[in-house]
């Protein structure tokens, strides 16, 4: 408590003697009757019933006031900014901490002197002050006319070295019938960067999980150790991919590296004069654009987008940098490029020895794999493209299949109806299904927890077991 | 049970009475803010929450300090039951605060 809250103390010189004083008490105890007086200790004031005041004892009194000194000194340690204003707006005390921003910025952001007035400040503040100036003044007028307890603005000081933003409150103190006010003023410049900096931090941790949201994660991806893929997904984005979209030409530079999550992407090559050929398909177990990884930076196939989907690409520059650091993509990539091949060299065979229908049932099985759903979109042109046949071959062996009811085709939409027929039927390159290089389940289902599955585990400390057998240094 | 409560009250069980106090204060004097402190701990310690108990600070409030025949503070007033009795001091004598509230000193505990 200040000594201004406290009442007017008269100190009667009679009672500064301790033996007088004791006397008054012994006597004041003794006239009482109805007082039964048990001296429990010290006393703090007497009453004057002459005066009808309190009159505090000078040890009390010495006590009140070093504690008033110690709060005052208390409060000018406080690392805040904070000064006191009395009712009329004029800052009778002052912080530290506020006094020394008022030295450094030589009176700019209201930095009012201690017997200043707080109100005659606002008023002749700069016109770039003016605005948030107005606003603190109409809030302390306020506050002192007790209308409200407490004001608050937040307002930004331009000047050379800089805009500082800050926090103003001020808080209203009800005393002897009038209204004091206490004004805080905060510097939350750093708070905000730092909050700005949390924000885009937010930003990219959301980037990130719509990521790892955006459908079923890539296997590649997935197998590869967490330490990796975790480094590699903040530079990955969620890219929905449609039928038909072209993502490179032979020759034409890579910028992008796609990992699809639930769409299929036909390797093609072209030939002058002819349709293309399609020689490979990805699906969610590889990569479009690992030539990257092989040092080349221009696309060798046609990439073509053969069923709508979602994937996950990434630049090129990183993708390359997250390849020269990482030894585990390098051989994770390697695997794919393996496995690519062997599909590569056996649909050359199948595309040369094997029967139309037998090439579609193998066809229609792999693209099953690679998606989440038994129903797919496709007309017989494509497909003829596809399997490098004519469009009548690929009507008649469509038909066939749909009289064994292993195919259901209705404009232009496929349903495998009999998944054990279809395999039957398909010629031999596919049932060596482990030549060919995938594994993924044939049940798109199994694939949505991909990344937590147990199956997943099981590929991932597979492909560890294998990882340790490489030489360190593979490219 | 209920039948066993009824006849050991019929017997003469001590029936809880309210203690009503009031302490007279001098603002934020050494000796008052102690004698709050220790009435504080009396009052947990002994009346178990069956009292009330009323602050005056005489500096605030002189002439009701007056009107109650207080004239040194800290003071503490036993308003009820009666009868009606005072403590002068920062209430430290835990055995005097008793007596004079009626409380014998360890009987309670």
């Amino acid at each position: 408590m200040s000594p201004e809250t406290l009442p007017p103390v008269r100190n009667p010189s009679d009672l500064r003697a301790e033996a007088a004083f004791n006397d008054w008490v012994r006597r004041l105890v003794k006239g009482a009757a109805e007082l039964r007086a048990f001296d429990a200790g010290e006393l703090d004031a007497v009453m004057d019933p002459a005066t009808g005041t309190a009159i505090l004892l000078p040890e009390a009194q010495a006590a009140l006031q070093g504690s008033s000194r110690l709060v005052l000194s208390a409060l000018d340690a406080l690392p805040g900014e904070v000064c006191v204003l009395d009712a009329a707006g004029t800052v009778v005390m002052t912080t530290s901490a506020w006094r020394a921003f008022v030295a450094a910025r030589a009176g700019a952001g209201l930095g009012v002197r201690e017997g200043a007035n707080f109100l005659a400040a606002c008023r002749d503040a700069g016109p770039a002050e003016r605005l948030h100036a107005d606003a603190v003044a109409a809030g302390l007028r306020d506050v002192l006319a007790g209308a409200r307890k407490l004001f608050r603005c937040d307002y930004v000081c331009h000047s050379p070295r800089g805009d500082c933003a800050f926090t103003l409150s001020i808080a209203g103190i009800a005393r002897d019938g009038a209204v004091h006010a206490v004004v805080t003023r905060e510097n939350v410049s750093e708070r905000r960067r730092a909050g700005a900096a949390r924000s885009s931090g937010r930003a990219k941790a959301s980037r990130i999980a719509a990521v790892a949201r955006a459908g079923t994660p890539n296997h590649l991806l997935a197998a590869l150790p967490a330490k990796v893929y975790e480094r590699l997904l903040s530079g990955l984005e969620p890219v929905k991919l449609t039928y038909g979209e072209v993502l490179y030409e032979p020759g034409e530079q890579m910028r992008y590296v796609y990992f699809p999550s639930d769409c299929l992407v036909s390797l093609l090559t072209v030939v002058e004069g002819h349709h293309a050929l399609e020689v490979g398909l990805v699906g969610r177990e590889g990569v479009v654009g690992f030539r990257l990884a092989l040092g080349i930076p221009t696309a060798s196939l046609r990439s073509l987008v053969q069923a709508t989907g979602t994937a996950v690409r990434i630049k090129s520059d990183r993708f390359l940098r997250e390849c020269r650091r990482s030894p585990a993509l390098q051989v994770a990539l390697l695997h794919f490029v393996n496995a690519l091949m062997i599909q590569v060299t056996q649909t050359a065979a199948c595309n040369r020895f094997h029967v139309v229908e037998a090439r579609l049932a193998r066809w229609l099985l792999m693209t099953r794999e690679r998606l989440p759903s038994g129903e797919f979109h496709l007309t017989h042109e494509f497909l003829a493209d596809m399997l490098g046949v004519r469009r009548a071959g690929v009507t008649s062996a469509a038909c066939t299949l749909q009289r064994r009811k292993l195919i259901r085709y209705k404009r232009g939409v496929i349903t495998i109806l009999d998944q054990q027929g279809l395999e039957a039927t398909a010629c031999s390159c596919y049932r060596h299904r482990q030549v060919m290089g995938f594994e993924a389940g044939r049940d798109g289902q199994q694939s949505d927890d991909v990344h937590t599955g147990t199956r997943t585990r099981a590929r991932r400390a597979n492909w560890q077991r294998l990882w340790k057998r490489e030489p360190r240094r593979v490219i | 049970m209920a039948r066993k409560r009824t006849k050991a009250r019929a017997a003469g069980a001590p029936i809880t009475t309210v203690v009503v106090m009031r302490l007279y204060i001098a603002g934020a004097a050494p000796n008052s803010v102690r004698a709050i402190a220790n009435l504080e701990v009396i009052c947990r310690r002994y009346l178990k929450g069956c009292y009330k108990l009323e602050i005056v600070d005489v500096c605030e409030h002189p002439q009701r300090a007056l009107a109650d025949g207080v004239l040194v503070t800290p003071s503490l007033a036993k308003v009820s039951p009666a009868p009606v009795s005072n403590v002068i001091g920062n209430l430290s004598d835990t055995d005097s605060v008793l007596a004079a509230l009626g409380l014998p000193a360890g009987a309670i505990e």
